[in-house]
């Protein structure tokens, strides 16, 4: 189906092989070991080498890697062969900014020169002092090859394998064994395999436009056997590192970062690629030959264990790279090695070519699409794009200030241009109630969830209960309770104890796709993203139901081998339909047989099952789960907890805070906010006393006084705060329509009769009436901004008004006004 | 801000005294009492009542009397003798308790379907008629969710072609479609296009529906029947019902191959294609399956529960669960629920008492081959989890100012009116607060207090452009209200 994306190769070994490949000499791989590597079963437990690496921890988080292009750009001046170290970079563990070359820092201006000089004195000094330690390069010269940062390699496998020894430069063709030489090489999109034109049957005179399929995979398709032709008797056939990739005898990596390791042996951080067959659901029939999945795993491995270059590219580049030799491979999704689930990676991750527009980026955005086979409709390829481009909107503009220095990769944060600034170079330490404010905020994840124990059990046990089972029977949770009452919080905490339990091994693996409604351009989408998170290929939804449907549902005891996959919907009540029928499909998968699906939707809604068809309710079973809000022990629990080690709340203040909440809403959210709002208060109250009388002896802590503030600011209305600072004519309009309305104690008043309530006011008080118009004008002001809801201004004189707050709030906001005090005798 | 003792009670946490024991004190302010009784509409009837007839109670004691009392029919004489006969089962065993779990999911399909014989007969029957004269037809089958639709269905399938290559006639193509998985209502015409093996390959250029009608309106030896079997057929209602008119007029072309079993929830769909398919004579033939009684819930799950070989359920403690969904709604979905939330009760208990067996040496052994399986007080706490009235238990434990809007819309709507806008709430409201010397909130923090109550369902909350006129209805009764607020002394005085 996809197969239109592959291009054609030629495989002229002269220009074929990408430059970058380097000759390198087959001793190189036989000699040493890496530490790692030297015990066959450590190697064979790749999975394990990131236990291993979190004792790395201490190593910056931050490290500048080179692009591609400034690789080329300093490839000259390093070029000095065997050496090892072609660029010295100094070394500090906790300050990435330094950690430039150089040859760069010469074309920086003098007045930052000089600052950055004394900082890297300050730099040296600290490396002089580590240099027992690690340090790192930015690129490394090894065996004849260049290594640097974002890199793709070849890794052995095997140390004992000798068919890692023999890494022919240029394949050979599949008939007669031997090498291309002048003549044209063919590849099979299928099998991948090299042909010469005349080797096939019949000869081919010219390659072909479009795809090309050999004989061999033709025949294999219809059923027949034919098998290729043996070499010849004492000729080993001569596999390409492509090959050995493809049937798991190697491995590609992408190299992180370099390092030399105190006793001289040069390591790299590697983050794994691995083959669609090595996923869970395997080999998928859209995948391509040449694909590739990214993982979230990573290891540290010794450079010895390199082969060579390979080159990894995104689907725009692959497509683009028509000639590109036969070490290319094509990665679009980042494989989840604990959820066995699947995410596109975001194409700002490694742009490249930035300077494209907008447009050319949209165009090749489509032409990627090609995957999805057309069936897809407008609206989610609008939405994706839209997503997209957005994206690259928010890359673009942030690129040229944030990282024009390197130039294309950027990793984590980064990613959005944005940069954290390492805690310790800030210039002074935090104080505590800046503490309090940054462990308050509401992205912050608190390290325990305290009064949810019993819930979070009873979802553990239901999960538990469901996935430990041999036969997986499919099940239905339903969670709900009142917003900020830590619904999805804990079905994620417990995903993560469970995930930590997959690692020890004690729990069979399984899928996790997490969805929130809210994040959906069409509840029908939801089938597409399902599909999407368990098998890594994107096909619009009426596709991704039939599959679904066919993966769900399907009796035949070859699914045995699935693993059982979760579902967590977020904001379920957002994908009921008009019929409702894509709750229905969900909920209908668990109680076929072998499904092996489990559902756990969230919503706020308590009684949704009862709102639903009676068909559904039915297929929804009867777990439910109940979050109800919090009272004020908990919030205060959750306060303190979240506060435990810094000492900047009055206890009382804490219960002042938990209590009002509590009594109107239980919501933990709001909670948090009053007190961080508090802090934030009381945090600026202390800068002012510090300023002011310049002895910082006291400390000062957030008291019953700061959480009032802040819940004042929360809780009061901003109608009060509008009719407080509105104009004086306003002022008497307003106190004269709470005047008329209570006269009258009706809900509703003329303009007529305003009007003349607001002359009489003003011939008492020896204020001039403004006159009609100038009155109308007032009037429609207010109603503009919602303090009154009038009719339209057509009728004029019997236009009517209503006070859109209470009167009992007006009055307040007028009571005590200071350029009208007269009005206070009237309401 | 005064904190009130709320009176709380989990119903799970003490099953064995609400169901046997009956309770004499506190039952007024207690909600569980009144939460587990099924013909509660409103707590009022509990509190009325003296506390020992509580009508669970009464139900319990009927199915004590009724196993104790052998001779009364010979079905509950089978009851006890099963249990009698099977040995005990150890729900802390794996392998058995995975055997039980899988028995009672509502995934795996039973090896013979009770209950269910005389529909199933008559659907067969039908089809077999079809395809013994080679002629088209047309049923449909109607009920509740839960009541062994599909199942039979698939059964009939199944029957059907056994007997065809019993009997030696040609046995028809067979296509189950669940219409809710079309993506598009007229695929289904070229999934049955798709299905049917004739000759020709299907020209892209005519539409599927249209190749059929052709393919049935005139003679073509060879073609096989189909047997075309539409689960929740009613989602392939459309505007103009074309859909389902034509599908339904597949069946009365002059050489049509096309058995249709329709399958849906509504009794009347049939209805509305009559009209049209009444006057060419062939109307489909409509079969409805009942909601189940209680005694065929017994008799389905004994039939389920046969095939292992060691007793899981006492018979009263099926005969409770029988009894209260086949009084609820009939569904078999549910029943099996409550079964399998049964089981994780028992081994919640066994886990608790295998923790503390060892201070506990001499208990009878009686008693221990009794431990091991469902009773009763298990399956009432599970039956009190799905059938239980959330109301009380949630309007006691919502936040203070969210009573007082209750509270005050209970005293505006005692003065007779049904409705009323939210700006007169607030009036109510602030009233209330005032009267109590409590700060009352603002009024957009009142209608987003408002909004949550609709969720929990609890208010109804009308459309409007503006907030203040958004129209505000109660959804419980007054009375449960004014029942769960009685226990809170702040509010008496306000209620009075």
């Amino acid at each position: 189906m996809a197969e239109t994306q592959q291009m054609k190769k030629f495989k002229t070994p002269s220009k074929g092989t990408p430059k970058a490949k380097h000759p390198i000499s087959l001793d190189h791989h036989i000699a040493p070991q890496t530490p790692q590597s030297a015990t066959p079963s450590a190697v064979n437990l790749r999975r394990s080498h990131r236990l291993s690496a979190a004792t790395l921890e201490h190593r910056p988080a931050l490290f500048i890697f080179n692009t591609p292009q400034s690789a080329a750009k300093t490839r000259k001046i390093c070029e000095d062969p065997p050496s090892i170290i072609p660029t010295e970079i100094s070394f500090n563990p906790a300050s990435p900014p330094p950690v430039e070359s150089r040859k760069k820092r010469k074309f920086q201006e003098k007045s930052a020169e000089k600052r950055k000089d004394s900082r890297s004195v300050k730099c040296k000094r600290a490396a002089d002092r580590k240099v027992k330690k690690k340090v790192y390069y930015k690129k490394v010269v090894y065996d004849g090859g260049e290594f640097s940062a974002g890199h793709d390699v070849y890794v052995k496998r095997r140390s004992d394998a000798s068919s890692d020894n023999e890494d022919p430069e240029v394949e050979e063709c599949r008939v007669c064994f031997k090498q291309a030489g002048k003549r044209v090489l063919i590849e099979c999109d299928d099998c991948l395999n090299g042909f010469h034109l005349k080797c096939l049957k019949p000869p081919l005179r010219a390659v072909p436009d479009g795809d090309w399929v050999c004989c061999y995979c033709v025949a294999r398709k219809n059923g027949e056997v034919m098998e290729f032709p043996e070499p010849q008797e004492g000729k080993k056939r001569a596999r390409t590192a492509r090959e050995k990739l493809l049937s798991s005898d190697l491995w590609a990596a992408r190299i992180e970062s370099l390092w030399k390791e105190v006793d001289g042996t040069y390591w790299f951080r590697a983050r794994w690629y691995i083959i669609p067959d090595e996923t869970a659901v395997g080999r998928q029939p859209h995948n391509l030959r040449r694909e590739l999945y990214r993982t979230n795993d990573f290891a540290d491995v010794e450079m010895e264990s390199i082969i060579r270059h390979c080159f990894v590219m995104s689907p725009r580049e692959f497509a683009n790279a028509a000639n590109g030799g036969d070490d290319v491979f094509l990665c679009e999704y980042e494989y989840e090695m604990q959820w066995h689930s699947f995410k596109r990676i975001a194409e700002i991750d490694n742009n490249e070519n930035d300077g494209e527009s907008v447009v050319d980026n949209d165009a090749d955005w489509n032409s990627c699409d090609e995957f999805d086979s057309g069936s897809e409709s407008d609206s989610e390829e609008a939405a994706y794009g839209d997503e997209k481009r957005n994206k690259l909107a928010q890359a673009s503009s942030l690129r040229p200030a944030a990282a024009n220095s390197r130039k294309g990769q950027i990793f984590g944060l980064q990613k959005i241009g944005a940069k954290k600034i390492p805690e310790n170079l800030r210039s002074r330490k935090q104080t505590d109630l800046e503490k309090a404010k940054s462990t308050l905020m509401l992205a912050t994840l608190p390290k325990s969830l305290p009064c949810r124990d019993r819930e979070m059990n009873e979802i553990t046990t239901f999960i538990k209960g469901a996935i430990c089972d041999e036969q997986c029977l499919g099940r239905c949770l339903y969670v709900h309770g009142v917003p900020g009452t830590g619904k999805t919080m804990s079905v994620l905490a417990v995903m993560r104890n469970l995930k930590s339990e997959v690692d020890a091994g004690s729990i069979r693996p399984y899928c996790f796709v997490e969805i929130n409604g809210l994040k959906l351009a069409s509840p029908e989408n939801i089938y597409s993203v399902i599909y999407e998170g368990l098998t890594g290929h994107r096909v619009g939804w009426k596709k991704a139901l039939n599959f679904l449907n066919a993966r769900f549902s399907d009796e035949n005891k070859c699914r045995k081998d699935t693993s059982p996959c979760i579902l967590l919907i977020d904001e379920l009540d957002l994908l009921v339909t008009r019929n409702q029928a894509v709750l229905y499909n969900i909920l209908d998968w668990p109680t076929r047989p072998n499904s092996k699906l489990i559902v756990i939707g969230i919503a706020n809604t308590m009684d949704l099952p009862e709102k639903l068809l009676p068909r559904i309710s039915s297929r929804m079973g009867i777990q439910r789960l109940c979050f109800g809000p919090y009272n004020f022990q908990q919030l205060q629990e959750i306060i303190s907890s979240r506060l435990k080690g810094i000492d900047t709340f009055e206890k009382v203040a804490i219960e002042f805070a938990s209590r009002k909440v509590a009594a109107v809403s239980g919501d933990a959210r709001r909670a948090l906010e009053i007190c961080r709002r508090a802090a934030e208060v009381a945090d600026y109250r202390a800068k002012k006393t510090a300023l002011s009388s310049s002895d910082a002896s006291g400390k000062v802590m957030a008291g019953m006084a700061d959480v009032e503030a802040a819940i004042k600011e929360m809780f009061q209305a901003p109608h009060i705060q509008v009719i407080r600072s509105c104009s004086k004519l306003s002022k008497i309009f307003l106190a004269a329509m709470v005047y008329e309305l209570y006269k009258t104690g009706m809900g509703e008043t003329t303009f007529e009769k305003l009007a003349m309530a607001v002359s009489c006011f003003c011939a008492n008080n020896g204020e001039t009436f403004p006159g009609y118009d100038t009155l109308m004008k007032v009037g429609c002001k207010l109603g503009e901004c919602r303090l009154l809801l009038c009719e339209p201004g057509s009728r004029h004189k019997l236009q009517k008004l209503q006070l859109n707050y209470p009167n009992d709030d007006v009055t307040f906001a007028l009571k005590d006004s200071k350029d009208l005090p007269w009005l206070a005798k009237y309401i | 801000m005064p904190a009130f003792a709320a009176p709380r009670h989990s119903p799970a946490s003490d099953p064995t005294s609400v169901a046997v024991t009956p309770r004499k004190s506190r039952l007024r302010s207690d909600p569980d009492a009144a939460i587990g009784s099924p013909l509660r509409k409103s707590p009022r009837l509990c509190k009325e009542g003296s506390p020992n007839s509580s009508p669970k109670i009464e139900v319990i004691r009927k199915c004590l009397k009724s196993s104790l009392n052998l001779s009364e029919s010979p079905e509950k004489k089978q009851l006890t003798e099963d249990f009698v006969e099977g040995q005990n089962w150890d729900p802390r065993e794996e392998t058995q308790l995975r055997a039980v779990n899988e028995t009672l999911h509502v995934s795996t399909a039973p090896a013979s379907v009770v209950c269910r014989e005389n529909e199933q007969n008559r659907i067969l029957d039908f089809c077999k008629k079809c395809v013994k004269e080679e002629k088209a037809g047309s049923l449909y089958v109607c009920g509740c969710p839960g009541t062994g639709k599909t199942l039979s269905m698939e059964k009939v399938k199944v029957m059907l072609v056994d007997w065809a290559n019993k009997e030696g006639v040609q046995h028809p193509d067979v296509l189950s479609i669940n219409c809710t998985t079309l993506a598009n209502m007229s695929e289904i015409f070229s999934k049955i296009l798709g299905q049917t093996h004739y000759g020709k390959k299907p020209s892209p250029s005519t539409s599927s529906l249209q190749q059929l009608q052709k393919l049935y309106s005139q003679h073509t030896p060879g073609l096989k029947m189909i047997l075309v079997v539409a689960d929740e057929l009613d989602y392939l209602i459309t505007k103009d019902r074309a859909v389902l008119h034509d599908l339904f007029m597949l069946t009365t072309m002059p050489f049509s191959r096309c058995i249709l079993l329709g399958v849906a929830n509504a009794i009347d769909l049939a209805d509305w294609f009559i009209p049209k398919l009444q006057s060419l004579n062939c109307k489909p033939m409509v079969i409805t399956f009942c909601a189940y009684s209680k005694d065929q819930i017994i008799n389905i799950l004994q039939e389920r529960l046969r095939a292992l070989p060691y007793t899981v359920f006492q018979p009263q403690a099926l005969e409770l669960c029988a009894r209260k969904v086949a009084a609820a709604s009939g569904d078999m979905r549910k029943a099996l629920a409550v079964c399998r939330s049964a089981i994780e009760m028992l081994i919640g208990e066994s886990m608790l008492s295998s923790l503390d067996e060892t201070e506990d040496q001499q208990r009878p052994a009686a008693n221990d081959m009794m431990s091991n399986i469902v009773r009763i007080n298990h399956v009432a706490a599970a039956l009190s989890k799905v059938y239980k009235s959330p109301v009380v238990d949630t309007i006691i434990s919502l936040p203070q100012h969210q009573q007082i809007i209750l509270c005050s819309a209970v005293k505006l709507f005692r003065e007779g009116k049904k409705s009323t806008i939210l700006g007169e709430l607030n009036k109510y409201y602030v009233d209330v607060c005032k009267s109590t010397m409590i700060p009352p909130v603002g009024i957009l923090e009142l209608s987003s207090m408002c909004r949550v109550l609709d969720d929990q369902g609890i208010l109804k909350l009308g459309q409007s452009r503006e907030d203040k006129l958004r129209r505000v209805t109660l959804k419980v009764d007054g009375a449960d209200i004014v029942f769960a607020l009685r226990g809170v002394r702040f509010f008496r005085n306000c209620l009075k």
